[in-house]
């Protein structure tokens, strides 16, 4: 499985880093991804009941902090200054996709202290083997090459104290590998989503587009842009109608 | 057994929970505060939850749940603007359609099984009328003309309505794709910044500039004679392409627009010629911009002291957000008062529907206007202290902290301060501020680059004790409120310009906060002791966050704010934290 995984890895990098705009994609990615990364472990930091992992979470935190950043230098750099207008909330507001809140719970406070220990652990080693590979393949730029070193430090060390902490727990007799196990297969469970979910979107793109040209467009030929100017407020709202049940009434439906 | 409303405002951007008591506000929060994410747009489970705690209630206790849209009615716009524009709408259509076959269409169940409500108490209050009822129920007037001027709701992005009592009653609106609020945010695409975030970035290099482009500007947008507008929608393309506002058209007659990030350097510095002359056209752009947004506003304020005719205007919306238009409608336009509460864009949809609901549709009186914005989370002092030991940060409690911090900031150190509530809206009001003595010029170069990371050209606002305000600023006397919020800008008086030079921006103006005891009173007392001691009332106020993230809400927030900025030092309530070594 690991040889697998790192020959893939090996492959992408190589399409990865040479097609031109491809890494200036990817490390935009990390930078999304540490970021958000950073946005979980202060939600750690803030929630954990043991005290004692309260620091710990919160320099991670100021690691992943430090990392996007860096990667949002490289992409800055690569890109000679010019970065997208698509790309301007990235330049602006940081814009996060990876951050763990589903349903309005943070990634700790779904998985718990034990499964998020092994959570981090998995993720952060598999990141070490995801850098290592692409700094034996000799990136085809050197600043980028020497800021991964620095982070790939990092994760290295977040993987000692996460492997540490994990270590402590199964001391306790807690069920260490059954949380790895857990989040290996939620991860295998998540990648498996994702694809499906960006097929999903390709194929029923494809279906709409159809669905587009095949009948929206004769409507075409009896539909019009509003035109400008004021006009009279056509608006259904509930404070024109007569009394407050009718109004109540209004306000309950959706058009 | 009391009436409790939970307003809702999400999924297009700024998501925020209100929830009202007997009609009485008992808590306001915006989701970002909760998840890190600017602008979250996501579903404010967390912000609603801390709202319910804040209530002593649970869902099961709501009375009802208010979205502040009609989805359906939404629905009907995209779909029959895709229709208009095919099939230039191809690429817009699969991926609109995908949002809304596969989650917006069934809201009902979706804030259901969300919030934990029973379907019958879920209601929905249009866009503009939740802009407007959050200016109207919000504000001291009973009697006003209330405009709602943003990018869009349903199909209305303009509305003009009169407020009587609890009445809202709709006279007239502008429809889409006609809209200021997305004319205002082309040109923010078009100058290098985000669509939802930059548009206070135009507003702030648009002094910077000279409005030569405003004949090419005034081909995008006719003002016409009955007091409306029309875009010339050649230029425009954000009602039918997924990720651009501009067409070429829009380039050819405006010239290239700004990559995301390329320095602006319109006073020279380190650029050569070529570089200072294009930042310089940018700025030219943006104050055509600007120019163009407040004459238009003043054009729509016009016809609605005609349409209505009272002396108070109520103003909402995002475009209510922009404090230099703000300052021409008070001092050029035909009300005596006006009123912008202080979260004007989509997060005070949520206060507004919750608020239409408890007077127009509940039919009870009004209550007294809004009078403070630290509405969210506060951070309670023995937690605060937990946390920061954890973190190993060197702490001690301070007997008066509006003192010590007056102290430090005359000793010319860069603070966080974090007190009380979270602010209600998008400024920071002294509750979750970085604060400064506006007395050396460099103050305003250090706090840009070496605390918030951010662009040099952005200006920064004062905060001045309402007894001084007058003899330091000019402030139009319509804009009395809107000043309470920082959604006004004023002249700086000529003599005292040179005394503050942090935030006097460089057209000698500034988006002055005027802090009356009764809205902040901690921070009352800090600004006055920085008076006593200095003879200066007035400090820099800046919004406690870093580049591209929310403001701090919680002791970790700011503590991971403080280490990662330049800033000496933090207060949390009444523990004054040092800078780690």
């Amino acid at each position: 499985m690991g040889h697998l995984r790192r020959a893939y890895l090996g492959t992408m990098s190589e399409v990865a880093w040479r097609l031109p705009g491809w890494p200036q994609r990817l490390l935009t990615e990390f930078s999304l991804a540490e970021r958000g990364s950073m946005v979980d472990m202060l939600a750690a930091a803030q929630a954990t009941p043991r005290r004692e992992m309260r620091r710990k979470y919160f320099l991670h935190a100021l690691d992943e902090g430090r990392h996007a950043g860096i990667f949002a230098e490289r992409v800055k750099a690569l890109s000679g200054g010019r970065v997208a207008r698509s790309d301007a909330v990235i330049e602006d507001a940081g814009l996060l996709q990876d951050h763990g809140i589903v349903g309005g719970k943070t990634l700790f406070e779904r998985l718990g202290e034990l499964e998020f220990l092994a959570f981090v652990f998995v993720a952060e080693a598999d990141a070490v083997e995801q850098f290592g590979v692409y700094l034996d393949r000799k990136l085809p730029d050197p600043e980028t090459t020497a800021a991964l070193r620095d982070i790939l430090k990092d994760e290295s060390f977040h993987v000692s104290y996460s492997k540490l902490e994990c270590e402590r727990y199964r001391r306790e007799g807690k069920p260490v590998d059954a949380a790895l196990r857990a989040v290996r297969w939620r991860r295998m469970k998540e990648g498996w989503m994702r694809f499906t979910r960006d097929f999903g979107e390709w194929a029923s793109g494809f279906w709409l587009l159809l669905l587009y040209f095949g009948a929206v467009g004769p409507f075409r030929l009896i539909a019009r842009l509003e035109s400008g100017g004021w006009r009279s407020a056509s608006g259904a709202s509930a404070v024109a109608r007569n009394g407050l049940d009718e109004a109540l009434a209004a306000a309950r439906l959706e058009s | 057994m009391p009436v409790y409303v939970l307003g809702i405002s999400a999924l297009y951007h700024d998501a925020a929970a209100v929830i009202l008591c007997d009609g009485v506000i008992i808590g306001a929060a915006q989701e970002e505060r909760f998840s890190r994410l600017k602008h979250d747009a996501s579903l404010p489970i967390r912000a609603a939850a801390w709202c319910l705690k804040k209530a002593g209630i649970t869902a099961a206790d709501l009375t009802y749940l208010v979205f502040y849209e009609k989805p359906l009615r939404k629905f009907e716009r995209i779909l029959a603007t895709s229709v208009a524009t095919f099939p230039k709408s191809w690429g817009a259509f699969p991926r609109q359609m995908r949002t809304w076959l596969g989650d917006k269409l069934w809201l009902r169940g979706t804030l259901c099984a969300a919030f934990g409500v029973r379907p019958d108490r879920v209601l929905f209050c249009e866009h503009h009328l939740s802009h407007a009822a959050s200016a109207f129920y919000a504000s001291p007037h009973t009697e006003a003309a209330v405009l709602a001027v943003d990018g869009v709701g349903e199909w209305a992005t303009t509305t003009l309505w009169r407020g009587s009592g609890t009445s809202l009653t709709p006279i007239s609106e502008v429809r889409f794709p006609h809209s200021l609020g997305m004319l205002y945010s082309t040109i923010t695409a078009h100058l290098g910044f985000a669509v939802n975030e930059g548009e206070y970035k135009v507003m702030g290099m648009a002094a910077y500039g000279q409005p030569r482009f405003r004949a090419e500007l005034d081909r995008l947008l006719k003002l016409d004679p009955s007091g409306g507008y029309a875009l010339d929608l050649d230029y425009f393309s954000f009602h039918w392409h997924p990720t651009r506002s501009g067409t070429p058209a829009l380039e050819a007659l405006l010239g290239p627009g700004r990559f995301p990030g390329a320095p602006f350097t319109p006073e020279g510095g380190a650029a050569g010629g070529a570089a200072r002359a294009e930042s310089q056209r940018w700025a030219d752009l943006a104050a055509s911009a600007q120019a163009q947004i407040e004459d238009a506003m003043l054009h729509l304020v016009r016809h609605a002291k005609a349409a209505v005719g009272t002396d108070a205007l109520c103003l909402a919306g995002g475009v209510a957000l922009n404090s230099v238009a703000n300052r021409r409608i008070a001092q050029e336009g035909p009300f005596a008062h006006l009123w912008v509460q202080p979260a004007a864009g989509d997060a005070g949809g949520a206060m507004g529907a919750a608020m239409w609901v408890w007077h127009a549709v509940l039919g009870h009186p009004r209550q007294p206007g809004l009078a403070r914005a630290d509405l969210g989370r506060s951070i309670p002092v023995d937690r605060a202290r937990e946390m920061l030991t954890d973190l190993g940060a060197k702490f001690e409690a301070v007997d008066d902290p509006p003192a010590s911090a007056a102290a430090d900031l005359a000793d010319g150190k860069v603070i966080g301060w974090v007190e009380g509530g979270d602010e209600w809206g998008p400024r920071a009001l002294g509750h979750r501020s970085i604060l400064a003595d506006p007395r050396s010029a460099e103050t305003k170069e250090h706090v840009n680059s070496r605390v918030k990371y951010r662009e040099l050209f952005r200006p920064f606002a004062p905060s001045v004790t309402a007894a001084d305000a007058d003899s330091w600023f000019d402030i139009p006397a319509a804009a009395q409120e809107p000043a309470c919020w920082m959604l006004t800008t004023a002249a700086v008086r000529p003599e005292k310009q040179a005394t503050i030079p942090a935030v006097v921006h460089v057209d000698g103006s500034a988006r002055v906060q005027v802090v009356r005891p009764t809205a902040s009173p901690v921070f009352h007392q800090l600004v006055s002791e920085f008076g006593r001691l200095t003879g200066v009332p007035i400090v820099l106020n800046t919004s406690f966050n870093l580049k591209g993230e929310p403001m701090v809400s919680c002791t970790v927030d700011a503590m991971a704010s403080f280490v990662r900025s330049g800033l000496d030092v933090m207060y949390v309530d009444g523990l004054r934290v040092e800078r780690p070594k």
